[in-house]
């Protein structure tokens, strides 16, 4: 017996004439933890939001079809009833939080179903102590970290014991440290509680192998259904849909029977192969020639960074003795912990901060004597939220406005940045009609508008999906070919892995270690990509997904003619 | 801002309510009473608790302001108010007003005006500092009063707008928007940008918290209140407290004792006064003294 029940669900926000969900139909039964994979705007968040009846009642627009919950009609139910029976999370815990103190906000979905009093302590206690929250209960909403956020925010709905979890992206506006421990919290509520649990979701390679079943949806509707990686996978192939984890696309790039869907799996693959000897287990011999060469030579640097010191005026040193020299054309990525330095390291180089101790020079001159509106056309600085750009009634408005401010002419830059970055037909369109990807895409052209030649962007592929991280790094590289020097800070290893040359690790306000990616994103435990992690020890070096194809190749034809000659 | 700050002392581990009563009870006995006497030992109470409550600090930022507004009223009360016989200066006949005397009496209403505004506002800062606005918020809406989750939400909103606005204007500086050059009307006018975009992310994000409030069933019905304030000793105790001052405070209003003339001279303060005041001052202090006991009696705190 379907436990959830859609049943030829067709729904259009208002003012729209093409369908957000087209012809849904969909059973769930009781306790499966269903995937929902697909592009931005392929329906995932809508269809998600129609199964917890906030589809039509909050948005409004044209539905037909019906849900049903338990075999009642969402319908027919009240909305108390359809809050009881499903919760949703959402995606940015700064949006849902309603109270500034934790306990308050716990109890919010409680009071608004009107439980007793002494039920609401009960249940207070006990999702607290489930989700590691005892300690923070008296604390101020606004000083949590943003995975301790949203796990308030996920305290708050489970309190009220739905039998559904529905998730919108949980997870994309948090580093991956706090993204596994909520993937980890909801495996466990599904696992040991019997929740149903629906999740839309980007980051598959950290939640693949927890579904038992995978909807892939397009354009409103679910174009595939299956419970198998494999299948998904090959499927996806086929199809040349971007969503694969990079582990599954590695395995069925050789066309290999099994896909894994966790490094554990694949190294068990890779193990069984009979070939593996320690005499050809070292490296690949073409791993080591890609080393990017980070050599003294005569060039003047573009950006050179000498004993940087800084302290913020509540005393915290920020950042300690850093020494570093970039080149036209490199594309260095910064990581390390929350509180690192990253950002502030950042606002050095846009000249928002200036030094305490030492020199930042940005080609050849000091950013002491520069304030930040003379730095900014050869520094372009990408933040994270796009939004904090748009506010102009059109894209090519937004473009404008950058060269406008700079006195700088527009002798063909904005039509050509629009035609580059994709944005022609949308250039009379209002940015903030656009979706995540999309205004991120925006806010970038109105800073290349002005040829920077150094570009700084903070955590680029928050929110992004791979389709959309693709071309945000095949971007990236073009401007790096023409010379454009690219500092990202991200907390996305595959990215990294995948596009960088150099890797920056900073903890604490210092540089513990610069090198090429090669180096640096290889044999470690934390910051390897999963390719990595897959061939360690097996084939030193292996880095990025072609690496890892060739190095994949390799065993499986060492192997077969190992078995040939056995 | 969100200002209140929970620290180790009783004051801070008090129920709302008791808290709230102090409050309103020494506003209430401001407005009431008129004899400075009174005035001063009510200002004396609640500067003790503000020093016990250990928020010293903001008080005197407090102070500061206030004393520049009380200098302001005695200044104006003054020269308007043209009663009172001890006259300590006359000036010549002006064209418009005539001749403006300054009294000793006008300038000890304006002081005693003065105090008053300085207990009011010493009541304020030991509100925000001392009590936290949620729990007595919540306390008022029971039921499930929209325009207190409308102030709550603003308190909760708010440091997010400052970040925002932070974050938003160092945005748009790398884009090259002067917001420190040029003149003022140039100013206001670069700072359009960074308040279009404030105002825009901020209607976006109230649509989905909306929404989050919405799918967590949000006006599906009455709402229930969640409490798990408790009483203790230390609570009756201090409440029993003011209720005795504030009975103290009604009998001297009634009987008159209060009053006090300021014109045409200056009446006599009674040695009767000072002994009531002293008793008031007393029993406003008992969360002070009780915070006291409870900092050097281990045995106190358990027993309280």
């Amino acid at each position: 017996m379907a436990f959830i029940k859609v049943k030829d669900l067709s729904y259009y926000y208002p003012d729209t004439s093409k369908p957000a969900l087209d012809k849904i139909d969909l059973e769930v039964p009781a306790g499966q933890f269903v995937l929902i994979v697909g592009a931005s705007g392929s329906g995932k968040s809508s269809l998600v939001r129609a199964i917890a009846g906030v589809i039509p009642d909050f948005y409004g627009g044209v539905y037909g079809g019906n849900v049903y919950l338990n075999n009642q009609d969402i319908r027919n139910m009240s909305r108390r009833a359809v809050a009881k029976t499903a919760g949703l999370l959402f995606q940015d815990p700064e949006s849902q939080l309603v109270m500034s103190n934790v306990e308050q906000e716990i109890v919010f979905g409680m009071e608004n179903l009107g439980l007793p009093n002494s039920l609401m302590k009960r249940r207070l206690m006990e999702v607290t102590n489930a989700l590691g929250l005892s300690d923070h209960l008296q604390s101020f909403i606004p000083e949590l970290s943003g995975g301790q956020k949203q796990k308030v925010a996920l305290a708050s709905i489970l309190a009220m014991q739905p039998e559904i979890l529905l998730l919108d992206e949980p997870t994309s506006q948090l580093d991956p440290v706090a993204a596994e421990e909520i993937l980890s919290i909801i495996k466990r509520l599904n696992e040991e509680n019997g929740i149903t649990v629906i999740m839309a979701e980007q980051r598959l390679e950290r939640c693949f192998h927890l579904a038992d079943r995978v909807l892939v949806m397009d354009e409103g509707q679910i174009v595939y259904d299956h419970h198998a990686p494999e299948a998904i996978t090959y499927w996806a192939l086929n199809n040349n849909c971007a969503f694969i984890p990079p582990l599954a696309r590695l395995f069925a790039g050789v066309e290999y029977p099994e896909i894994p869907t966790t490094v554990k799996q694949g190294r068990r693959i890779l193990k069984s192969f009979s070939s593996i000897s320690e005499s050809n287990l070292k490296s690949l011999p073409s791993a080591g020639k890609k080393l990017v060469e980070i050599k003294e030579d005569q060039d003047q640097p573009v950006l050179e960074v000498k004993n940087l010191w800084f302290t913020f005026a509540n005393g915290q040193e920020a950042l300690k003795n850093i020494d570093l020299r970039l080149r036209s054309g490199d594309f260095t990525v910064i990581m390390g912990a929350n509180g690192a330095g990253k950002t502030t390291l950042i606002k050095h180089i846009s000249g928002l901060l200036k030094p305490g101790r030492g020199t930042v020079k940005v080609l050849g001159r000091d950013t002491k004597k520069l304030s930040v509106e003379e730095l900014a056309p050869r520094v372009g600085y990408l933040a994270q939220d796009p939004n904090d750009y748009l506010f102009l009634p059109t894209v090519r408005e937004e473009l404008a406005f950058t060269l406008q401010n700079l006195h700088l002419p527009d002798n063909g830059i904005i039509q050509e940045m629009l035609s580059r970055l994709k944005l022609d037909c949308y250039q009379n369109v209002n940015p903030r009609d656009l979706s995540t990807g999309e205004r991120q895409r925006v806010a970038l052209a109105s800073i290349l508008v002005t040829r920077p030649p150094i570009l700084l962007l903070d955590e680029p592929t928050r929110g992004l999906d791979y389709q959309l991280k693709k071309e945000l790094g095949d971007m990236l590289l073009e401007l790096q070919a023409q010379g454009t020097t690219i500092v990202v800070i991200t907390h996305d290893v595959e990215f990294a892995a995948e596009y960088a040359s150099a890797i920056l690790l900073m903890s604490q306000g210092s540089i513990i270690e610069y090198g090429s990616k090669y180096d640096m994103l290889s044999g470690s435990t934390f910051y390897s990509p999963q390719i990595n992690k897959l061939f360690h020890n097996i084939v030193n070096g292996v880095v990025t997904l072609e690496q890892g194809k060739e190095a994949l190749n390799r065993l499986l034809k060492l192997n077969e003619t190992r078995a040939v000659s056995v | 801002m969100f200002t209140y700050r929970e620290k180790d002392n009783l004051i801070y581990k008090l129920h709302p309510l008791t808290m709230v009563t102090f409050i309103a009870v020494v506003f209430v006995l401001s407005l009431l009473l008129s004899n400075p006497v009174y005035l001063l030992g009510l200002l004396a109470a609640v500067g003790i608790v503000i020093a016990a409550a250990d928020v010293l600090e903001k008080w005197k930022v407090y102070l500061k302001y206030s004393l520049f507004l009380i200098v302001l009223i005695m200044i104006i009360n003054a020269l308007v108010v043209q009663l009172g016989q001890t006259v300590l200066y006359k000036t010549a006949p002006l064209p418009l007003t005539g001749e403006i005397t300054i009294t000793l009496e006008a300038l000890a209403f304006g002081a005693g005006m003065g105090i008053r505004l300085l207990i009011i506002i010493s009541v304020f800062c030991l509100y925000t500092y001392a009590v936290h606005p949620d729990k007595v918020l919540k306390m008022f809406s029971k039921g499930g009063n929209k325009s207190v989750l409308v102030i709550i939400l603003s308190t909760r909103l708010f440091p997010l707008l400052m970040k925002d606005y932070a974050r938003i204007t160092e945005v748009q500086r790398c884009r090259g928007v002067k917001l420190d050059t040029g003149g003022w009307w140039n100013r206001i006018r670069n700072y359009l940008p960074v308040i279009s975009v404030l105002l825009l992310s901020s209607l976006e994000r109230a649509l989905k918290l909306a929404e989050s409030m919405y799918a967590r069933g949000y006006g599906s019905g009455n709402r229930s209140y969640y409490t798990r304030e408790l009483w203790r000793p230390r609570d009756y105790i201090i409440l029993a407290a003011i209720m005795i001052c504030f009975i103290i405070a009604i009998i001297s209003a009634l009987k008159g004792w209060s009053d006090y003339s300021y014109y045409p001279r200056l009446s006599k303060v009674g040695s009767g006064a000072v002994v009531v005041t002293g008793i008031m001052t007393l029993n406003l202090a008992v969360p002070a003294i009780l915070n006291w006991g409870w900092k050097k009696w281990p045995l106190l705190r358990s027993k309280i």
